[in-house]
């Protein structure tokens, strides 16, 4: 189950975060999130040689805990993408997936004129699609 | 790097060293405690040597040199595993000691994170980690599995006053006071022993312990018994370099010297008892061991041989010993040997020997499911690789075996698991390994949150410290460690490390984050009672409205509870509650110009500008007039700031937001101002002023502008206001300059919740932005816009209109009253006013302020018309007051104001008055005093009218009026219809009541009558000369009940023709087209009879309609006058008619009008005749079919035969085919016209066409719009020729 996706902005600002847990954890989340922006960054300066996964957004497992793995994505414009599941055995295909579902989510709700680029994601339509793709993970890796 | 040199090196040269174990007599120990030293502590310093110089041999023949060496002593009593709970507590004090040093440096800024950053290791670690490391590590000392924390040898010692000291020697090793170790058979207890005599030389002369040694020396053998004397010295203050005891226990007891009675001697022979001792027989015996345990291991564990027997022998065994900590190993056990061998050379540093043991005897544990055994190897492998600084991976990987080991053995490991821990981080370090060890100092975290806080501090700290920084992860465990810390009451730790933390997060928008570690080391500093740094931590999550409800309350409520347990009033400079707008400041002063109401100075000073423009004197000339009085400076001084007025207050509105989501209240919000008086400003320039404010605004935060209030200079008002959830409210708040000088708005200060005192300080904000003030067009800074020349107070007038209405429907007459006021004892004069929609008021006579309304508009009954001209008003529209219109003293100047709703809309009236002051102030002349109303129109009446030439007569007209109500709920009642213009008369069609049978329009109904307009001017005649003062002299026609006694409203009087001639000026083209009629319906509210409360009747509605042409699209009209019917005998001649055309020329200029007949009927065949056929001349054949069917169906048979026999056309025009007429302007000419009729019968005379020509005069050469010529169809005209008899 996914608990959190975050979007996080090229200042390493957050833009968009959401916890889809029950209990009050959200802190802690948000510490995970912000954590993981560390291994985000170790990533980009210290990209592995090997060629093909160059111009890769996906970032792949960013940060093991004992709860969580954390994964990431980073697109072109150096917007982060982040999410947290407690599903220990992930296929790597699954989440690919889930990413780019979400970066189609997230380019369309700055596509809106009406976004400032830079501020918080407050579309309630981009919650809403963000929360159909996070429930949808897993079941439907052919999408 | 040496890997001695690092930490971990140096700590395992002190840590992992040989055991001397010391069993001394009771006495010995008073005689030490003479010193306020235990014989070990005495004896200690002593033990570590730098340069020792020893040659070691071991296994190997070849011999090498120690150069450092040191052992550690302990007690018999204490060697065994230390007592849980006792470490434990050991462990926290340690903590709490480190904790109390550092608070002074709790309330300081937390460092920047880059200088955190670029710190050295040393800099950043709190030096008492290492003193907690170890005290964590010697609590798993003594173990039974580890072969270097046993015993190496035996020091006992007795003192020289004891009884029987030979025996005591004996005694000492036989009693029960041996270590566990020794009993349960893990250690060899043949140890070497070595017997020290104590001589304390205060209780006598050596004599006697010379003595006791020689019967030592007999009972034990020379080389193994010592005597060492000590307290030598009397003199109590020996001066020494450097005190060997330094680091030890220093609050022991104070006041005396530790070692006092220690002379330099003693020390000296301490020292050399240790070398010796080390050297001389600790050494030797250790070399000793290890050749002999060497030894006997070749002989059973090396060489193939022996490796497939023990592997034989342990393949066997395995199925036997299945108990959770392993099999156990006596001391005289092959692996227990092993181990030993293994450990002592470790200790000597023979570390090829010390590993090839180990590896030899971790396979062995391993088999053996030894675990914690195995680990405990897997360690010391780990330590001997770094030590050899070989291969890293091995090191780290038998580190890594180890460490889990230890985990997985469950609780009973974790002591072992940590020590492990802690070196493998400290090994990890030393390569720079940061992250590596970070996450090892993240495993060995266990339950216990003391233990877990401080490995989480030391991780952050690594994570800190890896290359590059990880900061963010630095930044979330310090946060698990201070949560860690404050679980176990540490506060100040749990402080040390938020406040990293808060350095980590500063400047980030990780608002949740942020918030929750501000508000709890906002919590930790008040329960510290460091309230100052708890109100700062605390201030940084007011602002939170990206909490939820309940959050933003527990914030809230939390941070007044601390500033209420501070007990005073704390001050803030920059307090986030509420939000204030800096941007939505806006001050509102008169200066000059002078606002009846806010609404007013919230326009744009353009609009002012552009309606005054006229009315005030221009600005250039205004100012020489006093340029010429003042001086240079005083004239620029004035010019570049503003000016207001003593009494008269400046107004500040500011925009204050609520961020929360809950309500709060802000209490005694007020201006803070600095008023200097007139001197001092004029004696320094203003630039120095404002310069000065800037600089002292730092300064005066505290002192003058609380004070600021009880100025006597200056009133400023104070406001309460609670705000709800995410509200907004525009607070104004005024000051009132008593004095001249200058006035300076510098900041705002507000009360939160009535305890926390807020201060906003506008200047700061200078160069930030540029505030427009929306009046101020020249670019000021905002601090030069605060600033105010206040200048000795002035008369000021104030004006409003009572009883404006804020919604009217069009049309809608009223009269209002404008009331001018002036408080002051100096009168005003020369009063000038002008009102931007004249369209919609109009002044009226003073003396008509008393009279009825409406009935002051009837007609009077007998009146007589007189002509009597629009009032005062100029081509402008300025009212210019009667010249001795003055006012002061507060009486109010009443004058009736007329508003006419003119078109829906929303209209906004701006109303400027003018005034001049007399002989009050040089700096200002005049004033102006500036109404802004709004008022909202709503549609009412569509009224249109349409005018249409009558046929049958001259210079008239039917008029249709089509008069819609488009109110929802209205019902109007048609009062009266007045046409304007003295030359033209309107008549009624028919009865008023067939025309309005109910006489009132109600909701949404449409109307539709007719009415004659006259034209009675006799223009033909001289008298033809239009006034150019609009005379609005009209007929009016009464379209109410006939019975009833209502009067008809004068149009021709002044508020209605006022308002007529504005509708005029507005309507269209002003240029006096005498063909153009006005209309006025005047239209009263029906009399509701269901609330007779509301006055309706007083109400009244004027629609006018203005320029509703006469003329159709020719200047030319004209009439056929002639016999209607005739009688003639057909059987003798044809008949003869003569007719008199009467044409009117219209226009302005001279008209050629040529009539043509047309005895052809061509034209007919396509009705109405296109004038190109009409063109044609001459004689045509023409049948009149049409003209005959349509006109007479009884002769119809008739003309159908006439047609089909072509015959020629009942009539022809006789005379010219074509007459041409020349007609001057406005003016009437006659044209004979004569027909021959050949049968009788009904004939259609509209077979003519007026073909017309304006000719262009000098007089009107402009009109190119206007047709300049054109043809005119006949119009039907029938005649009737009966035969006579």
């Amino acid at each position: 189950m996914i608990v959190c996706v975050a979007v996080v902005g090229h200042q390493n600002n957050p833009l968009y975060i959401q916890s889809f847990t029950e209990a009050d954890d959200a802190l802690k989340l948000h510490h995970i999130v912000h954590c993981s922006l560390d291994v985000v960054d170790e990533r980009v300066n210290n990209p592995r040689k090997s060629g093909p996964t160059l111009n890769e957004t996906f970032l792949g497992l960013l940060y093991p805990t004992e709860n969580y793995k954390v994964y990431g994505y980073l697109t072109n414009t150096k917007v982060k993408f982040i999410m947290v599941t407690t599903d220990l055995d992930v296929r790597d295909a699954d989440v690919r997936n889930f990413f780019r579902r979400f970066h189609a989510a997230y380019v369309d709700a700055v596509s809106n004129p009406f976004h400032v680029p830079g501020k918080k994601i407050t579309s309630k339509t981009f919650a809403e699609s963000v929360s159909t793709i996070v429930k949808s993970f897993g079941f439907s890796s052919a999408i | 790097m040496d890997p001695e040199n690092t930490p971990l090196g140096r700590m395992l040269l002190e840590e992992i060293t040989p055991v001397i174990m010391v069993l001394n007599t009771p006495l010995v120990e008073e005689a030490c405690l003479k010193n306020g030293l235990s014989f070990i502590q005495m004896l200690s310093p002593f033990c570590s040597f730098n340069n020792i110089d020893v040659p070691v041999r071991t296994a190997s023949d070849q011999p090498y040199r120690i150069k450092k060496f040191s052992s550690r002593l302990f007690y018999g009593s204490d060697i065994r595993q230390p007592n849980f709970e006792a470490s434990k507590e050991r462990l926290k004090q340690v903590i709490t000691q480190a904790s109390e040093k550092d608070l002074s440096k709790l309330c300081s800024d937390p460092p920047q994170i880059n200088e955190a950053v670029d710190c050295f290791e040393s800099a950043i670690l709190p030096s008492w980690f290492q003193l907690f490391n170890k005290e964590l590590i010697r609590n798993v000392s003594f173990s039974e599995h580890e072969a270097f924390d046993h015993p190496v040898a035996c020091l006992l010692v007795v003192s020289s006053s004891d009884d029987h000291p030979v025996n005591k020697f004996v005694d000492l090793f036989n009693t029960i006071k041996l270590a566990s170790l020794l009993n349960d058979d893990a250690m060899d207890p043949k140890i070497m022993k070595h017997y020290l005599l104590l001589h304390d030389n205060q209780d006598g002369s050596s004599e006697k312990a010379s003595k006791i040694l020689t019967e030592m020396r007999s009972a034990f053998g020379a080389n193994d018994c010592q005597l060492l004397s000590i307290n030598s010295s009397h003199d109590e203050l020996i001066e020494r370099e450097d005190d060997p005891w330094g680091l030890f226990k220093p609050d022991v007891l104070i006041g005396k010297q530790l070692g006092c009675f220690l002379s330099n001697e003693d020390l000296i022979e301490i020292r050399e008892l240790m070398q010796d001792f080390s050297s001389k027989h600790i050494i030797p015996y250790m070399e000793q061991k290890i050749r002999a345990l060497n030894q006997q291991v070749s002989a059973t564990r090396k060489g193939f041989r022996n490796q497939i027997k023990n592997l034989w022998w342990r393949k066997g065994k395995e199925d036997t010993v299945d108990s959770p900590s392993g099999p156990t190993y006596t001391y005289n056990s092959i692996e227990s040997q092993i181990r030993v061998l293994g450990d002592y050379a470790f200790m000597l540093r023979d570390y090829e020997l010390a590993l090839s043991n180990y590896r030899l005897i971790s396979t062995d544990y391993k088999l053996d499911k030894a675990w914690k055994r195995y680990a405990g190897v897997q360690e010391m492998m780990g330590l001997t690789y770094f030590l050899l600084d070989q291969s890293r991976k091995e090191a780290e990987y038998c580190m890594e075996n180890a460490l889990n080991t230890y985990l997985k053995m469950g609780p009973s490991g974790h002591l072992n698991a940590t020590r492990c821990g802690l070196w493998s981080a400290e090994m990890l370090k030393a390569r720079e390994q940061y992250r590596e060890a970070a996450a090892v100092y993240f495993r060995i975290c266990n339950e216990e949150p003391l233990h877990s806080a401080v490995m989480l501090e030391q991780a952050s700290y690594c994570y800190l410290l890896s290359k590059p920084p990880l900061i963010r992860k630095y930044g979330f465990h310090l946060v698990l460690s201070g949560d860690r810390y404050k679980r176990m009451d540490q506060i100040y730790h749990a402080i040390r490390t938020y406040r990293n933390a808060v350095a980590v997060f500063k400047g980030t928008e990780w608002s949740h984050i942020k918030d929750h570690v501000h508000f709890h080391i906002g919590q930790w500093y008040a329960s510290l009672g460091l309230y100052d740094v708890a109100v700062t931590q605390m201030l940084e999550i007011l602002d939170c409205n990206h909490q939820s409800k309940a959050t933003q309350e527990l914030f809230l409520k939390d941070f007044l509870k601390i500033i209420q347990k501070a007990g005073k009033t704390v001050k803030v400079l920059k307090l986030p509650l509420p939000k204030i707008s800096i941007s939505s400041l806006k001050v509102i002063f008169d200066d000059h110009r002078t606002y009846a109401s806010p609404t007013a100075a919230n326009v744009r000073e353009s609009v002012w500008r552009s309606l005054e423009e006229d009315m005030i004197p221009s600005l250039s000339s205004g100012r020489t007039n006093w340029l010429e009085l003042q001086s240079k400076i005083m004239s620029k001084k004035y010019k570049e700031s503003n000016i207001c007025v003593a009494g008269e207050p400046v107004k500040v509105n500011i925009v204050f937001k609520n961020p929360l989501q809950i309500p709060i209240s802000i209490s005694c919000v007020s201006l803070i101002c600095d008023l200097s008086s007139k001197s001092d400003g004029t004696k320094s320039d203003t630039n120095n002023i404002t310069a000065g404010f800037q600089n002292n605004t730092e300064l005066k935060w505290s002192s003058d502008w609380e004070m600021g209030s009880n100025n006597a200079s200056f009133t400023s008002t104070e406001v309460h206001l609670s705000l709800e959830g995410n509200e907004e409210k525009i607070v104004q708040l005024t000051v009132t300059p008593k004095i001249e000088g200058i006035l300076q708005v510098v900041g705002i200060r507000w009360k939160l919740s009535d305890s926390i005192m807020g201060f906003h300080n506008f200047i700061n904000n200078l160069g930030q932005k540029n505030i427009a003030k929306g009046r101020q067009k020249v670019k000021y800074s905002l601090a030069d816009n605060l600033k105010f020349i206040v200048i000795k107070s002035l008369p000021k007038l104030e004006g409003s209109i009572l009883s404006l209405p804020k919604v009217a429907y069009a049309g809608d007459l009223q009269r209002l009253v404008l009331e001018l006021t002036n408080q002051s004892k100096f009168s005003v004069k020369n009063l000038k006013m002008k009102i931007s929609q004249s369209r919609f008021l109009k002044i009226g006579k003073q003396e008509n302020m008393n009279a009825d309304f409406p009935a002051c508009l009837e007609k009077p009954i007998n009146g007589e018309q007189g002509v009597r001209p629009i009032p005062n008003t100029t081509s402008n529209d300025t009212f210019l007051f009667p010249v001795d219109t003055s006012i002061q003293g507060g009486t109010p100047l009443l004058l009736p104001l007329w508003l006419r709703a003119a078109v829906p809309g929303n209209i906004s009236l701006y109303i400027s008055i003018y005034y001049e002051m007399e002989g009050v102030s040089d700096i200002m002349r005049y004033r102006i005093l500036r109404m802004h109303y709004n008022i909202q129109v709503l549609p009412s009446l569509d009224l249109s009218f349409q005018v249409n030439p009558c046929p049958s007569r001259l210079h008239e007209f039917l008029v249709r009026m089509d008069v819609m109500n488009k109110t929802s709920s209205e019902v109007f009642q048609i009062h009266q219809l007045s046409s304007i213009g003295q030359n033209w008369e309107l008549s009624l069609l028919q009865p008023v009541d067939n025309i309005f049978p109910s006489r009132a329009l109600m909701p949404n109904q449409a109307l539709s009558c007719f009415f004659v307009l006259k034209n009675v001017n006799k223009l033909f005649s001289s008298e033809k000369k239009v006034s150019s003062v609009p005379v609005l002299l009209g007929s009016d026609l009464k379209l109410g009940s006939q019975s009833s006694d209502e009067q008809l409203f004068d149009t021709a009087n002044f508020p209605l023709a006022a308002f007529h001639y504005s509708e005029r000026a507005y309507q269209g083209t002003s240029n006096q087209d005498l063909n153009t009629v006005d209309f006025i319906l005047i239209t009263r509210p029906l009399k509701n009879t269901t609330d007779p409360g509301v006055s309706e009747s007083s109400r009244l509605f004027s629609h006018h309609v203005c320029h509703c042409s006469t003329s159709s699209n020719s200047p030319i009209s004209w009439l056929l006058e002639g016999p209607r019917s005739s009688y003639h005998n057909f059987s003798s001649s044809f008949s003869e008619i003569n007719f008199k055309m009467t044409i009117f020329n219209s226009s302005d200029s001279i008209a050629s009008i040529r009539i043509k007949t047309i005895d052809s009927a061509e034209g007919n065949e396509s009705a109405p005749p296109s004038p190109s056929s009409a063109n044609q001349t001459g004689w045509h054949y023409a049948s009149l079919t049409q003209d005959i069917k349509v006109t007479s169906d009884v002769l119809g048979a008739q003309m159908a035969k006439s047609s089909s026999l072509e015959s020629v056309s009942p009539f022809i025009w006789s005379g010219t085919s074509s007459t041409t007429l020349q007609i001057e302007p406005n003016s009437m000419a006659e044209a004979p016209l004569q027909i021959c009729i050949f049968s009788p019968g009904i004939y259609d005379l509209s077979n003519y066409i007026l073909q017309w020509k304006l000719l262009p005069s000098s007089r009107s050469g402009n009109d190119e719009t206007n047709v300049s010529s054109g043809t005119c169809q006949g119009y039907p005209y029938y005649l009737t020729v009966l035969q006579s008899n």
